[in-house]
């Protein structure tokens, strides 16, 4: 079924692999600094990045020589399969409080959520170059809503909500990208932010004004968009049950981030010694080891979600550019690949998958610097991490694989 | 199979091109500002954050006697401390430790709530631990995780001097006592500072400074090292201070008050220096040193013979004839007195409708000033004080320093009491008092209150004539001026005639006091109070000239009865100590 002959090598987008090993290779010598001090092997960060590395090349292979009409055909049995895989790990033991992680009798334990974010991106684009979208009307769109909302949904019960979150945010830019008009898509998220202003009175009265305003601009008709604004003003209403509904350490973190002076030995803490970390880092960093706050573990999770703190620290704001032009240079070819897909399955896969991309190195570079809640997300090729690390590099193969155009 | 077409228009891909590198730019945005614009906040935040400070206390300044001898040291003591975020399982630890040691486990969760100071600060558990102690600790360590010793310099008392009243005591800051100190920068919780005596007094010399050192710390607060980039700062000790004090002599007068009440000091009226001082019952200078417990404390503040009160700078007693040389002072700067005219002594003196008995109660007979200081009558100064106002007599005891402070240096110092009329008429109203308040005072009665230091002083003006510097305990460049009772030379001599008297003639009150030995003349007056709360005090001051040296001497003896015969006694021995020294020293 593979078929070789077809894969033209001038066409392959190499350089999305080259950004991604870029990447990772910077990673490894931040986990390097960080890992001389380990007692074993095992416990080694460095060692332990190396030995996924391997797996994720076997996965990015993998997913790079899949013919892109399998994966198209068999788009809904995989998300299928993904959501009974993510649901699995309610059945096993927690771990840490959470239903994340499924023992799959390795050394390492396997987070099927990571993969979720995968098999919801392509049943999403199948679904959307498979029906046209008529985004006026809320039925045409109900079911890419679903078929996102449902693993989110069980993601966020595992609980990890920076995942769901990720997942539930891939739907904008693949409406987007199939033809919905922004006006709409800002009806779609207006609720969710009527929701968060409501617990502050300006913030949604200025929000108020901001709808209707749009409203008014978008020549909508008189009454669709009186219905409209105070369907928000309802939803307004129901952000305090939805608030006593989170479980304490989402509240937690959610109060940390509007006030971080309040405990600095308990949630704030990592924002607190991640920027302290990244700020005396400044221009070019402390050196190779000589990370102060890293190497004396005034950093929590330094290795995985808070590995941008070690490299802003020993190798100063210039390691920060250039991972961050990497990043974005990754990420805007992933983009013009989509753009310049011949078919709307490829186009719709490669921007979703790249929004993943993008909203996990943004989500993660801006928690380190303190400019939004602390989010359990860890950042592309970078932080250590087994499932995560497999899981990018399976994007990478995806991404290459729907970059080549030619229709098998 | 792939059938449906991208239809993505430019303008979509190039909003979300423009997007993507949007985010791009607005996180590179916020590392510049925190990496660049605020990098000098977060750097200096980056090194307190893994940099923990110890203090080390500095070792105070030694207290010495006049002649070097050591009287108040340090000494090196082995306190247990715990860093409270290293500990694990306090109470199972407190436990543990308890055994170790033999204490109870309540009194070392105590002091752990009295001396904590913060997470990662060591906090004091126990203190004077012996080496048996240290060694059960040391080999179950494993089991006390966080739990360190260390050593502290503490004071003691090599040559047992007992002067607790004069050295005072230090006490460890606490948080309400860090509160009311003048410089609070200075110290911090868990340092030492002076609380009494000269250790409060001389705060400034003896205090030293402390010594910090540096240790990198990681984020469970463990030390991994010390950190290089900072100098530690040695601790400096205190300056030593050395005192007037003179060693032999001190222990010598405080055995002679073992089991009595009262006051001995005994001066160099020269140079105003103390060289030996006594207040008894006293307590050991060490009951302050280490932690008192309660039945401790209670017993020695609700003691009935006030152990803690110093007698000689807070106590404030009725003088008696030792005040007598005031009265004559006051008499012979009268133009119109004549010291030789005689006076007769009935052993009574009648005053309005009231009797004034003479201490004698047979009568002295005819007697001139002399004569009448040499006994003590109280008559002859019942009728010769007539010719005097209440303010002539109140000017010459305030010319002596009475009522109010000598200025020596140690604190809480009492001013005594010479009543004047307007203090009299407030007490006892405008018409409640008599000039027969003159009669008492003339004879150190009635009102008057007087402190030992007070009577020191006024014995070493007269000594000297009135030049004599202020009183002190330390030598230090700048003494308080001195109070200088300016009088004629015939009434210097007249005032030394009358306690020369006093020791040599036959009936003299003091003789008693006169060790009888060549050359060591000696002058003094005997006193006995009136008590009204109980027996009479016994009073003997005076002072002696000997090899072109004074030593000066005031005894004070509580409910003892009669100056003449418990007091003088006491002073000849202590005269008796000085000539032996004295042989010894030019020896």
């Amino acid at each position: 079924m593979i078929n070789f002959k077809k894969l033209n090598i001038i066409e392959t987008p190499w350089k999305i692999i080259f950004s991604a090993s870029l990447l990772s290779s910077i990673g490894l010598v931040a986990l390097s600094s960080i890992s001389y001090q380990s007692p074993s092997i095992v416990q080694n960060p460095f060692f332990k990045q190396l030995f996924f590395l391997i797996f994720a090349f076997a996965g990015f292979l993998i997913a790079f020589l899949t013919p892109k009409y399998l994966i198209h055909k068999y788009a809904y049995v995989i998300y299928s399969l993904g959501i009974v895989l993510v649901i699995l790990p309610f059945f096993g033991a927690t771990h840490a409080g959470t239903y994340r992680w499924l023992n799959i009798g390795l050394p390492f334990n396997f987070q099927p959520s990571e993969f979720a974010k995968i098999f919801t991106v392509i049943a999403l684009a199948r679904y959307l170059s498979d029906n046209t979208i008529n985004i006026q009307y809320f039925k045409s769109i109900l079911i890419p809503i679903l078929i996102a909302l449902f693993p989110s949904l069980v993601v966020l019960n595992q609980p990890d909500l920076g995942t769901a979150l990720v997942m539930i945010s891939v739907i904008f830019p693949m409406l987007y990208w199939s033809g919905a008009r922004p006006f709409y898509l800002f009806l779609l998220v207006a609720p969710i932010l009527s929701i968060l202003t409501a617990f502050n009175v300006i913030a949604f009265s200025i929000w108020a004004l901001i709808i209707a305003a749009v409203i008014f601009y978008s020549n909508t008709k008189i009454i669709s968009g009186a219905g409209y604004f105070f369907g928000n003003v309802f939803f307004g209403l129901l952000s305090r049950p939805i608030w006593d509904m989170l479980n304490p350490y989402q509240q937690n973190r959610v109060l940390t981030f509007i006030y971080p002076e309040k405990d600095p030995l308990g949630a704030a803490y990592q924002i607190i010694q991640s920027k302290t970390a990244i700020g005396s880092g400044g221009l070019f960093g402390k050196g190779w080891g000589e990370g102060t706050q890293t190497h004396l573990k005034f950093l929590p999770v330094q290795e995985s979600d808070f590995i941008l703190s070690v490299i802003g620290e020993e190798f100063g704001f210039i390691a920060i550019v250039v991972i961050l032009i990497i990043f974005g240079y990754l990420i805007s070819s992933i983009i013009r690949n989509s753009f310049l897909s011949k078919d709307k399955f490829s186009s719709l896969s490669l921007i979703g998958l790249g929004s993943i991309l993008l909203a996990h190195v943004f989500v993660n570079t801006a928690m380190t610097v303190g400019l939004i809640p602390v989010k359990g997300l860890p950042l592309p090729f970078i932080s250590a991490g087994g499932t995560f690390l497999v899981t990018s590099y399976l994007m990478i193969g995806l991404i290459m694989r729907f970059s080549i155009n030619y229709s098998d | 199979m792939l059938k449906s077409d991208n239809l993505v228009s430019s303008r979509q891909f190039f909003i979300a091109r423009s997007f993507a590198w949007f985010m791009m730019l607005l996180l590179g945005a916020r590392y510049f500002q925190i990496q660049i614009v605020e990098h000098e906040i977060y750097r200096l935040k980056s090194n307190t954050n893994r940099i923990r400070k110890v203090n080390k206390n500095a070792p105070r300044g030694l207290i010495l006697a006049r002649d070097g001898e050591i009287l108040v040291d340090n000494y090196p003591v082995y306190v247990l401390t715990a860093i409270p975020g290293e500990m694990k399982d306090k109470g199972s630890q407190f436990k543990l430790i308890a055994d170790y040691i033999e204490s109870d486990s309540s009194i070392i969760h105590s002091n752990y709530k009295k001396y904590y100071r913060g997470r990662f600060i060591p906090t004091r558990l126990a203190k004077d631990m012996n080496f048996l102690q240290l060694g059960n600790l040391e080999e179950n360590k494993l089991n006390l995780e966080g739990v360190y010793y260390d050593q502290i310099p503490e004071r003691f008392f090599p040559n047992g001097v007992r002067a607790a009243h004069l050295f005072g005591y230090v006490k460890e800051i606490d948080r309400s006592i860090r509160k009311n100190l003048k410089n609070k920068a200075a110290y911090e919780l868990g340092d030492l500072v002076g609380w009494s005596g000269l250790e409060k007094q001389y705060e400034a010399f003896l205090m030293g400074q402390r010594g910090t050192s540096f240790y990198e710390v990681n984020a469970s607060g463990r030390e991994v090292g010390t950190a290089s980039e900072l100098d530690d700062t040695r601790p400096i000790p205190g300056n030593n201070i050395r005192t007037t004090i003179d060693l032999q002599l001190q222990l010598f007068c405080e055995n002679l008050m073992n089991d009595k009440k009262g006051v001995i000091l005994v001066g160099d009226p020269l140079s105003g220096g103390v060289l030996a001082a006594t207040s008894a019952p006293d307590y050991s200078p060490d009951f302050f040193t280490g932690l008192i417990t309660e039945s401790n404390w209670k017993d020695m503040s609700t003691n009935q013979d006030k152990p803690l009160l110093n007698r000689y700078i807070q106590g404030t007693y009725i003088p008696g004839s030792i005040v007598k040389m005031i009265t004559q002072a006051a008499l012979l700067k009268q133009d119109n007195f004549d010291k030789n005219n005689k006076y007769h002594c009935p052993g009574f003196y009648q005053f309005g409708d009231r009797i004034f008995g003479c201490w004698f109660t047979e009568g002295h007979g005819s007697l001139n000033l002399v004569e009448a200081m040499s006994v003590s009558c109280d008559v002859y100064f019942y009728k010769t004080v007539t010719e005097l106002s209440l303010e002539n007599l109140y000017d010459t005891f305030n010319q002596f320093g009475f009522g109010s402070k000598t200025n020596i240096d140690i604190p809480n110092e009492a001013s005594g009491l010479v009543p004047d009329k307007s203090y009299m008429s407030k007490r006892y109203g405008k018409s409640g008092w008599s000039r027969g308040v003159l009669l008492n005072l003339a004879i150190g009665q009635g009102e008057l209150l007087v402190t030992p230091i007070q009577v020191l002083n006024y014995i070493n003006l007269l000594s000297t004539k009135g030049s004599s510097p202020n009183s002190h305990f330390v030598f230090v460049d700048n003494l308080p001026q001195n109070v200088k009772p300016e009088l004629s030379s015939d009434i210097w001599s007249n005032i030394h005639n009358g306690l020369r008297s006093a020791i040599i003639s036959s009936n003299g009150t003091g003789k008693k006091s006169d060790p009888n030995f060549n050359d060591f003349l000696v002058f003094g007056k005997t006193g006995t109070a009136e008590n009204p709360h109980g027996d009479n005090h016994a009073w003997f001051v005076g002072w002696a000239d000997y090899n072109e040296k004074k030593y000066s001497i005031v005894i004070l003896l509580e409910n003892a009865g009669s100056g003449g015969a418990v007091a003088a006694p006491l002073a000849k021995k202590v005269f008796e100590k000085i000539i032996e020294n004295s042989r010894f020293a030019s020896r």
